[in-house]
Parts: C-alpha cells; structure tokens; sequence
C-alpha cells in the first residue's frame, strides 16, 4: 500500500487555498461495510453511538480515505417522527411501515427534536466522539436524508406517489414536516461541528420525472440547502441514479458539490456544471467495487479521473453509491492505491499508461 | 357494431395511458353490456395501453408515479372484465408456477403474465414477489406443475432465474418442468444463456407460448 503524504484535512484546506496537494481526495463510501472493517455487527449500530464511531474511525485508519460520515441509514429521521423501522442483526435497517398510513393523519405529525426523538440523539452523540477522536486529521460530516425523500416514508412510497396526482396540498404538508426535521436536525450536526450533507435518492429522475421534482422537492430543497449556506457551511448532495435533466435545479439551490450516480455520464456533468458545483463520483459500487477485481477498480478509477480532474471546481474520486456491505477490502485498498498511483498534479499521459499497464 | 366495439377498446388503452382510474370502470362496464369478448377487452385494450404506458417510460416520458397510476386503473378495468371471461374448454387443466425472483418486488408484468395465462386455461399459483429460487422449484414439485415462469425488472436479480435452473438440473428433474423467463432486462440470448425454454416478451405472448410448451411436455 502507497503511504499519503498529506492528511486529508492538509489536503482538503490546501485544495481550497488552490495550494500544491499530494493527490486527489477520494471518498468510496464505505456505509454500513464499517462494520465489516471493525469487526461488529450492523445493529451495533442502532443501539451504541461509540460502535458507529469506532467502526468509522477504524475503517477511516484502515483504508485512509478523505471524508467520514455518520449516517446509519435512511429512515433516521421517518423514524424520529413515528415511522417503524426493521432492523436485522446484520445488514441495513428498512422501513417497516410509515408513520401514518392515511392523509388524514398528516396534522398529527410533529417534527423531530435531534436531541429526543428515536436515534437522532445517538447519531448526534456518534458525531462528538468522531470529532473528538480524528476531527483534526480528516474532515467530519454528518449524513442527513432531504425532506422530499423523507417525506415518501412518513406516509409510504405508493401513497405519496398516488398524492402527487390526487392530492398535491398533502404532498407539501408532508414535504413542510420533513424540512423542519432536516434543519433542526442540520442546525445539530452544526452546533457539533460538523458538516451536514444530503442524500436525496427520491428525487432522481428513475423515480420521479422532472415536473414532479421541480414542484414538490425541489421548493423543500432549495430551503434546505439556504439554511445550511446560512449557517455559513457549504453542503454536498447526492442524488442516485438518472439525474442529467434537473443538473441545472441541483446548481441553482446553491449546492457546494454534487455527488452522481455511475449511471451518469461523468464527462458531461463536469461539462455542464462543473463550473459551478464540485463534482464527486462516480465509481459502480455493485458490479465494479462488489463485483470486480482490483484490476478492475483500477482502470474504473482511471476512467472516471479522465473524464473529471480539470472539473473548475474541483473533483472528488468517489463510488457512485454506498458501497454494498460485503465489498472486498482489496478492492477499496485498490481505490485508494489507484487514487496514490494517480498523484497530483494529474498527468494525461500517466492516465493512458495506466490503462494500457 | 365493430366501429363501437374498437372504439372501446381504444378508450380502455387510453384509459389506463391517462390513469383514469375511475373512467376505466365506466368504459369497461359499457364495453361488457355491449356483450363484447372480456378477454379481448384486456388482450387488445388494457394490455395495449399498458404497453404503451411502458413505451412512454422507455421514452422518459412517463416515470415510476405515472407508471403506478396506469397500473392501477388497469387492475381497475381488470376487476370489470375478469369475471366476464369465457375460458377455454379444456378437458386437462394445466399447472403454473408463477412469481418475481428473490430481491426484487416490481410485480406489474408478472401479474399480466398470471391473468392471461388463467385466461389461456392455467391454474396458475402465484407466488408473489421476491421469491427465492428454491421456493419455486419446491411448489413446482409439490402442485404438479408443467410451467415456471420468472420474472423479474432488474437486472441485479437476473441471477436467480439461472439459479432455479441450477436446482432443478441438480436434482435431475429439469426435464420435468418447462421454464419461462421474462421482465424488462430479459432478452432471448439471455434465456439461452441460461438455458430457459422459452422468453417472451408480452403477457399475452407469454400465455400462447406456455400453452405451447405445456402441450409439448405432455407428449413425451
């Protein structure tokens, strides 16, 4: 394994002065795989905020890539407010039912208090000890799930989805529940001293079309990200899947870097809007990183450093998703090492000698 | 007679295209009084708008929400004609095994598939969605069947047809059943790869074909 030179914090703070760094930041969200890394099981992670800390901050030291998050899941948040959440002994926690089953239930609910409800507490609480233990060395965030994709599991995806044509009024009361939860929530992961970042799977383009984002997420959105700018903290956004045709939404909210799916065509989201956000991706999580070998992760890694290093306002090596829990330790080994191999500054004719070695 | 008789039909597809859940019933009722075939009232109007409803996804047009809506003012019109349905005298009724492999929960083609294969004459036992591969060789066994059909939408599942043949070879009963693929990332070089005896791509293809094969495997 290739040693770094910098710390990804040196790294990060010299790359926003435009200083001389040792590589490029690269990021291959490991998720719930942590677990894997540290040696616990994943519903460690529903009742103990150190094992989420200590999993991060040993899968951090493992592989030593450039940005830790806490966040466990997507349902943190439904749940604060009253949905009901599965969780098996050892893989990802899902949604077991929503936290109302009928519109007519909508006024009944309350936004969550970071600091009581369900296991909002624990991830606050899973940020200090992260802080406290590698704030210095690598750059701490704190995951959060947006408000429109939220809002699908206070009342369950079908019937939200059925709401958009019947029903719109309840569609915003729903979104309106979910932004309070997402900015005291956002306004807590700050006072810790961390920055928040948004996961937004619902508003991709193979879920909802364009028209259906533009009106019932996007508003939610945009407020969201405002507060956050407010607050002077600059966010990162990752949508899954299709995305190209609400690029321009995502850049008009004010987003600092916008992370894509590998779906995307990387090339032409740097193109389009890499003078405006930072881009970050876009690595196929299940059939290379899962799927592949290091050979493969290898020549992906490359890939995606061609199409993306001059992006204007800067690039992040990055897995297109979280990282399915079994990937294999080697492969993020290759990520990292590709990432190493690759330096900076990024020389062209490098890149093609590497995918003809 | 006929020109009503099409322009039904034609309202039915534009009913489930446009998700008018509650017009579908209407035409559907109006279509039954006028003593129109029920089977050709899906075959040739709800299927069709169905089908077109798949196209316009295909196209961008339409995504997941409008997908949702269309299917369910199909199930709406379907619940109008199914029990007008004249079935086919047969005097031996086959046997089906029909689900949505293990990890995926996407059921819109596997439920046209079951209904037009009742229609062909099947008794059909659906197993419902995310099923694991040896769920459906076990109710296979159990019931008698000629036929499985699996069915999937995504493509990180496709291994779990190839699985259910697996089993069956291992336990040196492949012979006994014919096995069906189908669903949006399936293709013909896929079944061959995996050695399938039949993909089709259209529910009521689907039901033709079963009837086929399930004919061909009582002769041997």
């Amino acid at each position: 394994m290739l040693k770094d030179k910098m710390t990804p914090m040196e790294r990060a703070i010299a790359l926003g002065k435009g200083e001389k760094v040792d590589r490029l930041p690269c990021n291959p969200n490991v998720a719930n795989g942590v677990a894997r890394i540290y040696g616990c099981k994943i519903s460690e992670f529903n009742t103990s905020a150190k094992a989420i800390a200590n999993a991060q901050i040993a899968s951090y030291r493992r592989f030593g890539y450039d940005g830790v998050r806490i966040f466990t899941d997507l349902f943190p948040w439904a749940e604060a407010i009253g949905a009901k959440v599965n969780f098996p002994e050892d893989n990802t926690a899902d949604l077991q039912r929503p936290a109302i089953d009928d519109i007519s239930k909508i006024s009944q609910l309350q936004p969550a208090d970071p600091y009581k409800d369900g296991r909002l507490p624990m991830h606050i609480e899973a940020m200090k000890y992260l802080l406290d233990e590698v704030g210095n060395e690598v750059p701490c965030a704190g995951g959060v799930v947006g408000p429109f994709t939220n809002a699908f599991f206070l009342i369950g995806i079908e019937r939200m989805i059925k709401l958009f044509f019947k029903n719109p009024q309840a569609v915003h009361k729903l979104c309106e529940v979910s932004l309070e939860t997402c900015i005291r929530y956002a306004q807590a992961i700050i006072d810790t001293g961390l920055t928040p970042t948004i996961s937004e799977p619902m508003s991709s383009c193979t879920v909802v079309s364009p028209k259906h984002f533009r009106e019932f997420g996007m508003p939610y959105l945009k407020r969201f990200v405002e507060f956050i700018n407010s607050k002077g903290k600059g966010v990162t956004m990752h949508i899954c899947g299709k995305t190209d045709k609400i690029w321009e939404d995502i850049v008009s909210m004010g987003v600092a870097g916008f992370s894509i799916d590998n779906v995307v065509d990387l090339k032409k989201c740097k193109n389009q809007i890499g003078d405006r956000v930072k881009i970050l991706g876009h690595v196929d999580p299940a059939s290379i990183m899962y799927g592949g070998s290091p050979k493969d992760v290898r020549r992906a890694v490359v890939e995606c450093v061609q199409q993306a290093w001059d992006s204007p306002k800067g690039y992040v090596i990055m897995s297109g998703c979280s990282l399915p829990v079994e990937t294999p330790f080697e492969n993020i080994d290759a990520m990292m090492d590709t990432t190493r191999e690759i330096g900076y500054p990024v020389n062209i004719e490098k890149l093609d000698r590497m995918l003809r070695d | 007679m006929r020109d009503l008789k099409k322009s039904l039909l034609q309202d039915l597809a534009n009913c489930v295209v446009e998700m008018e859940e509650e017009r579908v019933q209407e035409v559907a009722s109006r279509y039954i009084e006028n003593k129109f075939d029920a089977l050709e009232g899906i075959n040739e109007g709800l299927a069709k708008g169905m089908e077109q409803a798949g196209q316009l996804y295909e196209e961008e047009e339409y995504y997941i929400p409008e997908l949702l809506m269309c299917s369910d003012s199909m199930y709406t019109g379907l619940d109008t004609l199914k029990p007008h349905i004249v079935r086919s005298e047969e005097s031996e009724k086959y046997k089906a095994v029909i689900g949505v492999v293990e990890g995926d929960t996407h059921d819109i083609g596997k439920n046209l598939v079951k209904i037009m294969m009742e229609t062909a004459g099947f008794d059909v036992i659906d197993l419902g969605r995310d099923i694991a591969p040896r769920d459906f060789v076990e109710k296979a066994k159990e019931i008698g069947a000629q036929i499985i059909c699996l069915s999937t939408l995504m493509t990180t599942t496709m291994v779990g047809m190839e699985e259910v043949i697996k089993i069956l070879k291992k336990e040196n009963i492949r012979d006994q059943f014919k096995v069906m693929v189908g669903g949006g990332p399936i293709s013909q070089n896929f079944a061959d790869k995996i050695g399938a005896d039949a993909y089709t791509n259209s529910a009521g293809e689907a039901a033709k074909v079963a009837k086929e094969l399930a004919w061909e495997g009582t002769q041997c």
